[in-house]
């Protein structure tokens, strides 16, 4: 079927595409306008926006530790409605199933996992196959496992390193490797309570840097796409802007992104001796463009903290809210579920400023990404509060008149006049992420890219417009019509499938018959055990 | 032959036209499920097409543990971690039959990280407490410690006490073997299972966070049913709640109470039960005047029952995915005697299927 878009103001800064202008689509792929042909189906879009279906790099979704966050938390389940709250009735909140439908409700279209355990990969895939209409990806977790540790401490050959890295990157179906404070699980089980990043994991005799190192360069290597996805040390410390900066600088030159910068973004100025070294970070990021960031912005409200980073994890247990938590040692990093109330009290003002503060002195786009860290800085639903806030200045000042002054004082925001446009909110969106992880077959609307669509109808209301998308398309279908899903399809899970030398797969299956007892076979999982049809899309890496 | 009406055997198109029949004119259908992942994801999108409530066939062994999650929260680990790790292992009351190749696999092993030594074991009884089997204890050679005149819970507090170096007004049997042995251990992990009360979770995880203040020590959760836990992480991720659930409204809702299945088969509020189960030689509870749909392995009708249809197991008849207490997740289970019996996710599909011709009653 031929299906024409017509009339919409098409915001496309990948092609460079402005203005109004037709989109065509033709068996699920954007397509030039076709000579002499009529469109089977045609939408009037006039008076509305037409961009890429959004892609967020880094969202709690599904896995292990999210499905323990709600079994944990059966009443967290209001943080994750719409906001405001139109739908009383409604007490499903962050189940699969509306994991799919809210995200495609918002024009977004595909979704990365951040924190998939290997050893947890069927676990994860079989969620996300239960998350309808969107495309998911998962990020594999290494860097506190045994196997990689040891072969760091016995200066395994590079050779070696990348046989084990693509093998379980391959073996877990993932897009892309993520390290999460490195070392540091593992050091935790010997009881370290601190773990910074020139600190040692005792048994293994390797610092974290050496790790981030030799991970960053073997993802190099292996040519995956998407660079060494990092959750440094220290998260969530006064005083942490430090690593943050260590840890860009431990760069070298070379791609590294770094996962919810907000989180390190603290000093230790003022009475408190907690304060914003956002400018600081965010100056250091504009001059390092191999480095990449995601925001993880704090909004307020109920929400849970999910996260493999154990030792921090366990220090926040304290102030759970309610009180009440889960702490895993699991194989690698294991993981922390630890509710959290972000109040409008000095501290939750202060980090409300930092992620707002690095999205607007950020000056690349290209370089910069939406995310909450969803749960962790807040569900992903606010969303829409979160784009008014970057695109109205008096959005912001009107938010800080209710906030702790004293920790703003503290913060750069105020003199901020910055107001993100819509074609940065595109690269922001969409155009950036599908770069940042390799898949050019969407994040645009040029002819050949998957017909992933967004139309938002214009309006004063920015929340409005984003939260309920006039159309929503997921591979040319119409999948959301003013809001609400119309139309329910099952997306896939898009992986890498790097080549690995053979001998991995026997030393892999040596290392599980010795230490475990247990054959392979307990650890992987064929294709067909996830149950549904085509359940991956395999996306390549660069030669 | 695989499916019947009462006792007469029928084509199985007929038996799932007569199920989907029933499951459309139910205002209030019930379902009782033991399946593996893919059954209990198709069991449930069923439940939520016909409005039904549903709970694992062995739902009342699964409310303490359920309520440990919801409520409690605590240290846990998988049992790969333990098997490497665990320099101490602690046993806490009892633990199901199921679980003992998997405690006889850690007592036959020695902790290799963060280097090799040795591994000890105690046992923590209370008075209706059984001891360890000959074999494990043999292999283990576990300590007791507790007491044969307090119930768990208490000898759980008494500990907890004495840890914290409180006074206690109870002797424990190795008390002081138990203290300075876990005072000294690197990585202690107690394994417990199925406690009928929630005061003795409560007790452990408070005696973990008081540990964990300065020392490091986790637990080893061994569900009493790794199918049904594999039930339980279905539900949660596909609704958002664990069993027991209902989709009476239409969304799904969490009470352990209303949705508790034999409550509402008991109080006459079901009007129709779907009762499943992939074990041998396991029939649901006869209850004269409920009509009852049911999915069993047996090769005979059940007695008492509107349909049966009879299915094939995970793992056995076909391929299929369940979760496995001994890597701490969800695992594929390759057949190992394929057969030409359906799956009940299979036999749910069609059932769905028969569902789209017929008006489903809302409750």
């Amino acid at each position: 079927m031929l299906i024409r878009l017509a009339g919409g103001e098409v915001i496309d800064p990948v092609n460079g595409l402005a203005g109004k202008r037709d989109v065509w689509i033709k068996g699920g792929i954007i397509v030039e306008k076709p000579v002499s042909k009529r469109a089977d189906k045609t939408y009037d879009l006039s008076g509305c926006f037409v961009m890429a279906g959004a892609i967020d790099i880094h969202s709690h979704i599904g896995g292990g530790n999210v499905n323990t966050a709600r079994l944990l938390l059966p009443e967290q389940h209001a943080a994750h409605l719409k906001r405001p709250q139109h739908t009383p009735l409604s007490n499903a909140g962050w189940s699969t199933f509306r994991t799919g439908c809210l995200y495609a409700q918002m024009g977004f279209t595909t979704v990365v996992e951040p924190a998939m355990s290997p050893s947890n990969a069927l676990h994860t895939h079989m969620e996300l196959a239960d998350i309808p209409i969107i495309d998911k990806a998962t990020l594999t977790i290494l860097g506190n496992d045994d196997f990689l540790l040891s072969m760091i401490r016995d200066n395994a050959s590079s050779a070696m390193i990348d046989d084990y890295v693509a093998w379980t990157v391959s073996r877990s179906r993932a897009l892309g490797v993520k390290v999460i404070n490195a070392g540091a699980s593992a050091a935790f089980k010997e009881n370290i309570r601190t773990f910074s990043f020139d600190d040692v994991v005792p048994s293994y005799g390797v610092s974290s840097r050496r790790i981030v190192e030799v991970l960053q360069a073997s993802v190099g290597r292996l040519g995956i796409p998407h660079p060494l996805h990092v959750h440094a040390n220290n998260l969530g410390i006064a005083g942490n802007a430090a690593t943050a900066a260590e840890t860009i600088g431990a760069s070298n030159g070379r791609p590294l992104h770094l996962a919810h910068l907000q989180f390190y973004g603290y000093g230790t100025e003022g009475r408190r001796g907690f304060s914003s070294e956002a400018a600081r970070l965010a100056e250091l990021v504009n001059g390092n463009p191999d480095v990449t960031i995601d925001v993880g912005q704090v909004m307020f409200g109920q929400t849970v903290t999910i996260s493999a980073d154990v030792i921090r994890q366990y220090s926040g247990m304290r102030t759970a809210s309610p009180k009440k938590s889960v702490l895993f040692d699991g194989d690698g990093n294991g993981g922390g579920i630890v509710p959290y109330r972000y109040r409008q009290d000095y501290y939750g003002s202060l980090q409300w400023a930092v992620g707002l503060e690095l999205f607007l002195l950020i000056d690349d786009p290209w370089r910069v990404f939406f995310t909450t860290d969803h749960p962790n800085g807040a569900p992903f639903t606010a969303y829409p509060e979160l784009f008014e806030l970057l695109m109205r200045r008096d959005a912001r000042n009107a938010k800080m008149a209710e906030l702790d002054q004293s920790a703003l004082e503290l913060t750069t925001l105020a003199s901020i006049s910055r107001e993100y446009t819509l074609d940065e909110v595109a690269v922001m969106t969409r155009g950036a992420p599908a770069k940042l992880l390799g898949l050019d077959d969407r994040g645009h609307l040029g002819p050949g890219a998957i017909a992933d669509i967004a139309v938002y109808r214009k309006g004063q209301d920015i929340q409005k417009m984003f939260r309920d998308a006039a159309l929503v398309f997921k591979n040319g279908d119409l999948v959301v019509r003013d809001g609400v899903v119309t139309h329910y399809r099952w997306g896939r899970a898009l992986r890498l499938n790097p080549p690995s030398d053979k001998g991995i797969v026997k030393r892999m299956q040596a290392y599980h018959e010795d230490r475990y007892g247990l054959s392979l076979d307990w650890f992987t999982f064929p294709d067909s055990a996830i149950s549904r049809e085509n359940p991956f899309a395999e996306v390549a890496c660069r030669s | 032959m695989v499916a019947w009406i009462g006792s007469r055997t029928v084509p199985l198109p007929t038996a799932i036209e007569q199920a989907a029949k029933l499951l459309a004119k139910s205002r209030c259908p019930v379902f009782s499920l033991d399946s593996d992942i893919h059954g209990c994801r198709s069991l449930i999108a069923l439940a939520e097409q016909v409005g039904a409530t549903y709970d694992h066939v062995n739902g009342r062994d699964l409310v303490h543990q359920v309520a440990l999650h919801t409520d409690i929260g605590g240290f846990f680990a998988t049992a790969t971690e333990v098997q490497r790790r665990a320099d101490v292992i602690v046993v806490v009351g009892d633990v199901p039959a199921v679980h003992h190749d998997l405690l006889l696999s850690l007592a036959a092993t020695t902790p290799d990280l963060p280097r090799s030594g040795k591994r000890r074991w105690f046992h923590i009884r209370g008075k209706a407490t059984l001891a360890l089997s000959g074999k494990l204890q043999r292999r283990a050679k576990a300590v007791d410690a507790g007491s044969s005149d307090l119930p768990i819970d208490a000898v759980l507090g008494v500990l907890r006490a004495s840890l914290a170096a409180r006074k206690a007004s109870v002797v424990l049997d190795n008390i002081d073997a138990f203290l300075g042995t876990v005072a000294n251990a690197d990585f202690p992990v107690f394994v417990f299972s199925h406690f009928g009360d929630a005061a003795s979770l409560t007790m452990l995880q408070g005696m973990l966070i008081d540990i964990n203040k300065k020392r490091r020590a986790t637990a080893l959760f061994l569900p009493s049913d790794d199918d049904a836990w594999g039930m339980v992480l279905t539900s949660t991720w596909m609704t958002g709640f664990p069993p027991r659930t209902g989709f009476s409204t239409g969304s799904p809702v969490y009470d352990p109470w209303l949705c508790d299945v034999d409550r509402m088969i008991a109080g006459e509020e079901a009007d129709l039960h779907l009762w499943v189960s992939e074990r041998d030689e396991v029939d649901p509870p006869r209850r004269s005047g409920l009509p009852t749909i049911v999915l069993t392995r047996s090769d005979r009708p059940v007695a008492g029952a509107a349909v049966t249809v009879r299915i094939g197991k995970a793992g056995l008849d076909h391929d299929g995915v369940v979760y496995s207490s001994r890597i701490g997740t969800l695992r594929s289970a390759v057949a190992k005697a394929p057969s030409d019996l359906p799956s009940v996710y299979v036999i749910v599909e069609q059932l769905q299927h028969a569902l789209q011709g017929e008006d489903v009653a809302s409750c």
